[in-house]
């Protein structure tokens, strides 16, 4: 069984983002980027099939400029066969990704397309869908659980209020919830044997797709500071002042 | 009698009522004991009141009084030390700096700023922060610690390696010596060869000399893209290689290292994830700036030339800045951790190239004296800095677990001594080692220490009985 895995290059978790200036977009420059989190599941998840003998080969695929090698190779050293790079400098909507990665699949047929339910970035949780609906694959989105067995997946969702589990025949799509396991670390060994690891690069061209863009940021805002604390005298004051001036009570 | 010297402490608490204002002074017995007493537990304290100076004129005050009095002072920081150093046990008036937190006078160009003794070191790192520079004397504690009482007891921490101790981040200080005269010492001056340095003597003077008021620190530009690396290594003589071949071609913001049972003791009772299968007998956490793809590059080349010398047997490399964080946790944690075996803990250092043997001297005498004692290892090794920690056998009683870490203490400093190491590597002498001084310093030296002291508190008022009895 084959499995393809997207991965996704994007601002370090861990980083206090700044906005530019003109508030036209976060400010990247010198910020530590980093395998998106739900993808670093995705990856795990894909490897941990692996190790189960259920997947024979996993490939990983990422979209963006150069920088974006770091990542596919983070995710060969987690475990991935090999690597696809769709080399872009535009920043590709959530449409123009899953086209990217239906030209993937058309390519590469895999039984299992991972992905994570979405990107820290723009937060979208989109590109999965979209991908089911363009290849006509079934698809279990916000997995907490996967167990593929004789040609179907059972995949347990994290849906509001509780569980449902989905069986999905293969070939199908999965993203990923948090919940779903707890990524390992790259070891130094692997990762320095993941440099010897195939890692293709194309062009959206190639793939025979268009990147448009649909969709304008308009302006990006960082949140409100956060006020400074008061001390209060007495229970009456604190009442009166959630009363009156926050306004909760 | 006793009822003569309740009314004499009557007296003296009102008149310090006086000196600065009644809600500034708390004598109520919970107070007593929160500020009366560090993190040890060892004492009971019992100081005679608690005061809240607000500037330096009212700690002015406080000294000179005390001096009339002849009354013992004992400086209160964050009250996170570990060796018995700011506890009051003899009816002391405990001066406490936290109602003195303010930050002023920042220079850009100088990257200095002044600092009250009670601005707490996180206050003074996320003040950095937000001028885009960094302070870089970090520990577990710097959530409570302060600025004075890290000076007092030149604090280190976890990235000495490449910053040094507080010590080097001090561009000026002011205080109140024990005679109760204000010094402004070396005006933040980074050239000043007019003589002795008295700052230098305050900074790590544990208070005995007299109280820091104020400070000037210097701040830094603040590291990027800190990446770690966690190394699994067979023995100390091999950490010692991968230590010697990363110092060589990396400028390292620390080295640290932990034995594989602080880390199977962290894995078990927090979730943190083990970093790699294999278990190695040590392990050791490297952290540098990736600035560039050539420092990544030649890292993991010197990851491969220790796997092929056999000084490594695993590793890996933090991606993320979260993954960064938990590999810290593997070494942070340990102290925590321990705490339920109510640890006997030893802060020692040599020479770093000494460590292997030092290490293998003091398991050697603990393992064939006290077979049942489980020895727990981690420090600051590229320090030389270690950290001794022996945890409690289920079985034994407390006291006479401590007794038998007194005979332990006993035998670790005659290694210590034989070694030329410090029998407190950061943590500062306070009660707690001041016997042990000796196995430290010289008797000549002590001698110099005494005349110091009392040329600045001939009244012996200032923290009274630490670090050496004059």
């Amino acid at each position: 069984m084959k499995i393809l895995v997207a991965v996704k290059r994007v601002i370090d978790y861990n980083v206090k983002a700044r906005v530019k200036a003109d508030n036209s977009d976060v400010d990247l420059t010198n910020v530590k980027m980093a395998i998106n989190p739900f993808c670093e599941i995705a990856v795990e998840e894909a490897v941990r099939l692996k190790e189960k003998g259920v997947a024979s080969e996993i490939v990983a695929v990422s979209i963006g400029p150069k920088a974006c090698q770091e990542q596919i190779r983070t995710a060969l050293a987690l475990g991935a066969d090999r690597g696809i790079q769709i080399e872009t400098e535009a920043s590709p909507n959530s449409l123009s990704v899953a086209k990217l990665l239906k030209a993937v699949v058309d390519e590469e047929k895999p039984d299992l397309v991972l992905l994570g339910k979405q990107s820290i970035d723009s937060d979208n949780n989109q590109t999965g869908q979209m991908l089911a609906a363009l290849a006509g694959y079934p698809q279990g989105t916000f997995a907490s659980e996967v167990n593929v067995e004789d040609g179907s997946a059972k995949v347990t969702r994290e849906i509001d209020g509780g569980l449902q589990t989905v069986e999905l025949k293969l070939p199908a799509i999965v993203t990923t919830d948090l919940r779903l396991n707890e990524p390992r670390y790259a070891s130094l060994p692997n990762i320095m044997k993941a440099k010897r690891k195939p890692l293709a690069v194309k062009t959206p061209a190639e793939l025979g797709v268009e990147i448009s863009s649909t969709l304008t940021t308009v302006k990006v805002e960082p949140p409100a500071e956060r006020q400074g604390g008061i001390k209060v005298g007495s229970v009456e004051e604190l009442v009166e002042k959630l009363k009156n001036e926050a306004k909760v009570i | 009698m006793s009822s003569q010297r309740d009314a004499d402490h009557q007296q003296i608490i009102a008149q310090l009522e006086q000196l600065l204002e009644p809600k500034r002074v708390l004598t109520d017995a919970e107070s007593l004991e929160n500020w009366g007493r560090d993190w040890t537990r060892f004492h009971t304290p019992a100081p005679l009141a608690i005061a809240f100076p607000k500037d330096i004129n009212e700690v002015q005050a406080l000294v000179r009084f005390a001096n009339e009095q002849k009354l013992g002072i004992v400086p209160s920081g964050g009250r996170t030390g570990l060796s018995s150093g700011a506890v009051a046990l003899n009816g002391e008036l405990v001066i406490s700096f936290d109602r003195m937190n303010k930050i002023s006078d920042f220079s850009p160009v100088d990257r200095t700023v002044r600092c009250e003794a009670g601005v707490i070191t996180e206050q003074l790192q996320n003040f950095a922060e937000e001028q885009e520079l960094y302070y870089p004397v970090d520990f577990a504690s710097s959530g409570s610690s302060q600025i004075g009482g890290n000076i007092a007891t030149n604090a280190g921490g976890i990235k000495v390696i490449r910053y040094g101790m507080t010590r080097d981040w001090v561009a000026g200080l002011k205080v109140v010596t024990g005679k109760g005269e204000i010094l402004e010492l070396n005006h933040d001056l980074l050239k000043n060869n007019t003589g002795y340095d008295l700052r230098q003597l305050f900074i790590g003077g544990e208070g005995t000399l007299g109280l820091i008021v104020e400070a000037t620190m210097r701040l830094v530009r603040p590291p990027r893209d800190l990446t770690a690396l966690l190394l699994g290594v067979p023995d100390m003589p091999a950490v010692m290689r991968v230590l010697e071949r990363f110092q060589k071609a990396i400028d390292l913001t620390a080295f640290e290292f932990f034995s594989e049972k602080a880390l199977a003791k962290v894995v078990e009772h927090h979730p943190v994830q083990r970093p790699f299968e294999s278990k190695t007998p040590y392990y050791a956490l490297l952290e540098f700036e990736c600035l560039n793809e050539e420092l990544m590059e030649q890292a993991m080349n010197l990851f491969e030339e220790c796997l092929e010398a056999g000084d490594v047997e695993d590793g890996v490399i933090s991606q993320s800045l979260s993954q960064l964080e938990n590999l810290w946790k593997c070494r942070e944690y340990i102290s925590e951790t321990i705490t339920r075996w109510t640890p006997y803990k030893n802060d020692i250092s040599v020479v770093t190239s000494k460590v292997p043997m030092f290490l293998e001297e003091i398991e050697q005498v603990v393992n064939s004296q006290y077979p049942d004692f489980e020895i727990i290892w981690f420090g600051h090794i590229g320090d030389g800095n270690l950290h001794l920690n022996i945890l409690k056998p289920d079985a034994l009683d407390r006291d006479e677990f401590l007794q038998q870490c007194e005979n332990v203490s006993r035998q670790v400093f005659d290694i210590v001594q034989q070694y030329k190491g410090s029998v407190s590597a950061e943590h500062g002498v306070g009660l707690l080692k001041k016997k042990w001084l000796g196995y430290s310093r010289s008797e000549a030296e002590i001698s110099y220490m005494k005349a110091i002291k009392l040329a600045f508190d001939p009244n012996n008022i200032m923290n009274p009985g630490k670090m050496l009895d004059v």
